[in-house]
C-alpha cells in the first residue's frame, strides 16, 4: 500500500528551465527507497519538495492520504539528515538532540528518557555533554541522524549523509542507519550519487536523470536489467554496441557479426550493452560462432582481482575483465564471446 | 527567498532612515533660498558655482587630495614590508608587532591628533603640514596592515620559494611573484586608507592653520559660520566621488574586498 | 641573513610609530601622573568636578544606547541582506557601504537640517499644527544619538551580515525539519551563532561613538559635550593642556576597558566548546 506519493511534481526555479519534470514515486511504509543519481539530476530537489524546503510549481505530494503539498516544514514532523549534518554548534549533543522535543513541550523526565534512549540506540552513549566541535566526523553524523529520530517522524529523509565520512567508516555507517531504520520500521529516502552505497542499504531504487525517474526497481533488477542507456552506464555498463534486428531475438552488428540475446526487444531499442566482467575471452581457435567479436588488445591495465583490456573491435573500443592467470600482451589478437543471458538490450 | 515579511519592514524602515537625510542634502543643494529650507523654493544651480569661488573650501579640497595621497603612499611603502614580515617570518614578539602596527586605529582619533599637536606643533616647531602628513599616515597605517596582511596571510609563500630554486633573487621574487599576487589587497588598502584618510576629522582638526586646513574641517568651519546650501552643494559633489570610487572599486577588486 | 631580514622590513615602520606616535602620547600623558613627583592629582581633581563627571557619563551612556539602538536595528537588516538573493545582496551592501564611505561632516550636516529649529521635522509639525513653537532637538543628547547611530549602523550591519553569511542556511532549514517556525529557529539558531558578530560590530559602534568628535560637535555642540569635543575644547580654546592630556587618557583607558568587557562577554556567550577533545 502507497504511503509516500508524489503526483506529477514539477519543480522550476526560474519558471523556464525544469529542475524537475512531472515526478512520480510512491513509497511504501517501512520501505528504505533511494534517489540515485549524478549531481544535477534533481535528487536533492526531490528530498527538499518532500520535507517541504521547497514548494513545487504543480504537482501534489501526499503522505498516508493526507495531501501536505502546502504545509510548512515545521508542521510536517519528518526527521532529516543534512549532508553537512547542520549541527547547532552553539548547543551540546544532548541540547541538540532535544531541540525538537522542546519545541514539542514535552516534559522534562520524557525528554530526557527520549534523548537518553536515542543516545543508546545511536551509539552515543557517553558523548551527550559534548558539543559538535569536539565529535569526529562518525559521531557527528550519529548526532545528526539520533536528531532527526528522536522527534519519531514519520518520514526519515537522508540527503547524502554518508559523503563527508571516510571510506572505511562509510560502510560502518550505512549498515547501522540499514540496522536503526529497520529495527524503527521507519519509512526512509536516501539521496545519494554512490551506487554500491545506494545498492547496499535500499529496499528500492530510484535512479534519476535530468528531472525525470528513469528507473524505479529492487537494486538487484537494477543491478542486472537496466532499463536504459543513461541507467546502464551510470550502474558501471562500459561496453555499448549499436544492433540492426534480424530476428526474434536475433541482430547483426554494422559489420555483421550475429549477436543473440535473451532478452526482449522492445520497440525502439537498438543498443546493446554488458559488463567488462561478463564478456569471456576464447581460446584461439574456438568453435563458438555466434555472440563472438574478434579484436586487438590496445591496452592493458591491472585493476588486482583482474587484468582489464581495452580491445579494439570492429563495433569500436571494447573493455574487457581476464583472469589475472593469463596476461595478454598489447597487439595480441582476442575472441571476444557474449554470453547471451548477459548481454542486455537498452 | 524565505523571508519573514516584518524582517522585510525593519529593513525598508533602515534603508530610508540610512538615505533621507543624504536625500535631503541633494534637494536642498538645489533651492534658492539663502538658508538652507526643505521642501525647497525655486530652483538653481547657483550653490554649485558658490562651491567653486569659494577659494577656502577648493583649496583645502586640493590640500585633502595631496595629503591623503602623500600619508597614504607612505603608509604603502612602510606598511606593505612590515605586513610581509609579520606574515612570512616567525619574528619573536609578532603578535605584540601586529597589535602596535594596528594600534593607531584603536586610540581614538582626537587623542592622537592633539598627540601630535602637542608634540610637532608646540614642542618640534615644525611645519603644521608635516604633522597633518604623519598624522594621516598613522591613520592609514592599520589599513595597510590589515588588509595586505590578511592577502599575505592566504597567499602560499611555496610559489615565492620556486622563484627562488629558479634562480631568483629574493628581491625579484618578492616584486615579480608576491606583489602581483597581493596586488588586489594593495588595491583595496590603498583605497580604504584614503577614503578613510580624506574623510578624517578629528586628527586633522588639531592639525589646522594658515593655508594648511584639510576639507572636511574646511567644511566644518563653514557650516558653523554660514550655514547656507553651499554646503549642501559640495556635500552632494563629495557623494557622487564617493559613488564614483564605490563604482571604480566594483569594476575593479568587487565591493567585498572592502567591506 | 634569514633572521635580520624580517627586522629590516619593520625597522622604518617600527621607528615611525616609535617617534611620532607613541613618543608624542607620552608627552601628553607623562604631564598628568608626574609633576616633581609621581601623582593622581590631574585624575582625582578632574573626577571631583560634577561638569566633567557629567560629560564622563555623558559619553558612556550615548555610547551604551547607541550600541543597543545599532544591534536591534543592525541584526535583522544584517540577516535581511544576507538571505537576499546573491544578484541583490550586492545592491544592498553598496547601499550601506555608501553612508560609511560618505563623509562624517555630511551625515552629521543632514541631521542639522531635519533637526534644527527651523529644520524638516519643525517646519512639518508647524505646518500641520501639530506644535505652535519649534521643539529643541538640535544640541540635546537626542540629537547626538540620532546622528551616532546614523553614522555607526552601517558599520554593525556590514560586520553583522559577514557573520550571518557564513552560518550554514542547512542549520536554519535543520531547525524547521525539527517542528521551529521561522521566527523560533531565528532566534535559537541563527541568533546565537551571530553573537560573535554582535559582539565585534558592539565594540566597534561603542569604541566608535565613545571617540566621534564631528558628531557631538555638530549636533551637540557646546551645550551637550562628549569626551572626545570636550578634550578638543580644553585643549585648544581654553589652552588647558594638563586636562585635555588627562581627558585623553581617560578615552583610552575607558577604550581598552570597554573591549575587554565585551571580549570577556563574547567568551562566556560563546561556549561553543574547545577544538577536538
Amino acid at each position: 500500500m502507497t504511503y509516500v506519493d508524489l503526483k506529477d511534481i514539477r519543480v522550476s526555479y526560474d519558471g523556464k528551465n525544469n529542475i524537475l519534470k512531472d515526478l512520480n514515486l510512491s513509497i511504501e511504509k517501512g520501505e528504505l527507497v533511494s534517489l540515485l543519481g549524478p549531481s544535477g539530476c534533481g535528487k536533492t530537489t526531490t528530498l527538499r519538495v518532500i520535507a517541504g524546503l521547497i514548494e513545487p510549481n504543480d504537482g501534489a505530494f501526499v503522505v498516508d492520504n493526507k495531501n501536505l503539498t502546502r504545509v510548512p516544514v515545521h508542521k510536517r514532523n519528518f526527521g532529516m539528515v543534512f549532508q553537512s549534518y547542520a549541527l547547532f554548534p552553539h548547543l551540546t549533543v544532548k541540547e541538540n538532540i532535544g531541540f525538537g522535543l522542546k519545541l514539542r513541550k514535552e516534559d522534562k523526565t520524557t525528554m530526557n528518557q527520549k534523548i537518553q534512549d536515542i543516545l543508546d540506540v545511536t551509539g552515543l552513549g557517553e558523548l551527550g555533554d559534548r558539543y559538535p566541535k569536539q565529535l569526529s566526523g562518525g559521531q557527528r553524523q550519529r548526532v545528526a541522524l539520533a536528531r532527526a529520530l528522536v522527534i519519531e517522524p514519520k518520514l526519515l529523509l537522508l540527503d547524502e549523509p554518508l559523503s563527508n565520512l571516510d571510506a572505511k567508516l562509510r560502510v560502518q555507517m550505512r549498515i547501522e542507519i540499514k540496522r536503526i531504520q529497520q529495527k524503527l520500521g521507519i519509512t526512509s529516502v536516501f539521496v545519494t550519487h554512490d551506487q554500491e552505497e545506494c545498492f547496499s542499504i535500499s529496499d528500492r531504487v530510484a535512479v534519476m536523470n535530468n528531472g525525470v525517474i528513469e528507473q524505479f526497481d529492487k537494486p538487484e533488477e537494477i543491478y542486472n536489467r537496466p532499463k536504459t542507456e543513461f541507467v546502464a552506464r551510470f550502474i558501471g555498463f562500459e561496453n555499448f554496441i549499436n544492433l540492426t534486428k534480424q530476428g526474434e531475438q536475433t541482430y547483426t552488428t554494422s559489420e555483421g557479426h550475429v549477436l543473440k540475446t535473451g532478452h526482449r526487444w522492445e520497440d525502439g531499442k537498438q543498443v546493446a550493452t554488458i559488463r567488462p566482467d561478463d564478456i569471456v575471452i576464447l581460446p584461439n581457435g574456438a568453435e563458438q560462432r555466434t555472440n563472438v567479436i574478434p579484436g586487438k588488445v590496445v591496452v592493458r591495465t591491472f585493476l588486482g582481482k583482474s587484468y582489464q583490456y581495452e580491445v579494439d573491435t570492429t563495433v569500436g573500443k571494447i573493455l574487457v575483465n581476464g583472469s589475472k592467470e593469463t596476461a595478454y600482451p598489447s597487439g595480441e589478437e582476442l575472441l571476444l564471446y557474449f554470453p547471451e543471458e548477459k548481454l542486455i538490450l537498452v | 527567498m524565505r523571508k519573514h515579511r516584518g524582517l522585510s519592514i525593519i529593513a525598508m524602515l533602515v534603508f530610508a532612515f540610512l538615505f533621507i537625510p543624504l536625500f535631503i542634502i541633494v534637494v536642498t543643494s538645489f533651492g534658492e533660498n539663502p538658508t538652507i529650507q526643505f521642501p525647497i523654493q525655486g530652483f538653481t544651480f547657483d550653490w554649485y558655482v558658490n562651491v567653486f569661488e569659494t577659494n577656502s573650501l577648493i583649496e583645502s579640497f586640493y590640500l585633502s587630495i595631496q595629503i591623503s595621497l602623500l600619508a597614504t603612499i607612505l603608509a604603502l611603502l612602510v606598511g606593505i614590508p612590515a605586513a610581509y614580515a609579520l606574515a612570512r617570518y616567525s619574528v619573536k614578539g609578532r603578535n605584540i608587532m601586529k597589535s602596535f602596527f594596528l594600534s593607531p586605529a584603536m586610540i581614538p582619533g582626537v587623542v592622537i591628533g592633539y598627540a601630535l599637536f602637542q608634540f610637532i606643533v608646540i614642542q618640534l616647531q615644525l611645519p603644521i603640514f608635516q604633522g597633518l602628513l604623519l598624522g594621516h599616515f598613522l591613520i592609514s597605517l592599520p589599513y595597510i596592515i590589515r588588509v595586505v596582511g590578511s592577502s599575505l596571510d592566504q597567499l602560499d609563500f611555496s610559489i615565492e620559494e620556486v622563484a627562488w630554486t629558479l634562480g631568483s633573487t629574493r628581491l625579484r621574487a618578492f616584486v615579480r611573484v608576491v606583489l602581483p599576487n597581493i596586488q588586489a589587497g594593495i588595491f583595496a588598502s590603498f583605497m580604504l586608507a584614503f577614503i578613510n584618510s580624506f574623510n578624517n576629522i578629528p586628527v586633522s582638526q588639531f592639525l589646522s592653520g594658515p593655508g594648511v586646513t584639510a576639507l572636511p574641517t574646511s567644511l566644518m568651519n563653514y557650516i558653523e559660520y554660514n550655514y547656507d546650501p553651499t554646503v549642501s552643494a559640495l556635500s552632494v559633489l563629495l557623494m557622487v566621488g564617493t559613488v564614483v570610487l564605490m563604482f571604480i572599486i566594483e569594476k575593479t577588486l568587487g565591493l567585498a574586498k572592502i567591506s | 641573513m634569514k633572521n635580520k631580514a624580517p627586522y629590516i622590513l619593520l625597522t622604518p615602520g617600527l621607528i615611525l610609530l616609535i617617534v611620532f606616535m607613541l613618543l608624542p602620547l607620552v608627552t601628553i600623558i607623562w604631564p598628568t601622573f608626574y609633576d616633581g613627583k609621581l601623582t593622581f592629582g590631574s585624575y582625582l581633581s578632574f573626577f571631583q568636578n560634577q561638569y566633567n563627571v557629567s560629560v564622563f557619563w555623558r559619553t558612556l551612556s550615548i555610547s551604551l544606547i547607541v550600541t543597543m539602538i545599532c544591534i536591534l536595528l543592525g541584526v535583522p537588516t544584517a540577516y535581511y541582506i544576507a538571505r537576499t538573493s546573491k544578484k541583490w545582496r550586492g545592491l544592498l551592501m553598496a547601499m550601506t557601504l555608501f553612508p560609511l564611505l560618505t563623509n562624517s561632516v555630511i551625515r552629521s550636516f543632514a541631521w542639522i537640517n531635519i533637526l534644527g529649529t527651523k529644520g524638516v521635522i519643525n517646519d512639518l509639525l508647524m505646518n500641520v499644527g501639530v506644535i505652535s513653537e519649534p521643539i529643541k532637538m538640535l544640541y540635546t543628547d537626542f540629537a547626538i544619538i540620532v546622528g551616532s547611530v546614523y553614522l555607526f549602523l552601517p558599520l554593525m550591519i556590514i560586520t553583522l551580515v559577514g557573520v550571518i553569511e557564513n552560518i550554514d542556511l542547512e542549520m536554519m532549514e535543520a531547525a524547521e525539519t525539527l517542528g521551529a517556525n521561522r521566527f523560533i529557529a531565528f532566534l535559537k539558531v541563527i541568533l546565537p551563532l551571530s553573537v560573535p558578530g554582535i559582539i565585534v560590530g558592539s565594540v566597534l559602534v561603542f569604541s566608535g561613538t565613545l571617540s566621534a568628535y564631528t558628531t557631538p560637535q555638530l549636533l551637540g555642540g557646546n551645550q551637550k559635550m562628549m569626551l572626545s569635543t570636550f578634550l578638543y575644547q580644553n585643549a585648544m580654546t581654553l589652552g588647558n593642556w594638563q586636562s585635555a592630556g588627562v581627558i585623553a587618557v581617560i578615552m583610552i583607558v575607558t577604550t581598552i576597558i570597554v573591549m575587554k568587557l565585551f571580549n570577556m562577554v563574547a567568551a562566556k556567550l560563546d561556549k561553543r566548546g574547545g577544538e577536538h577533545a
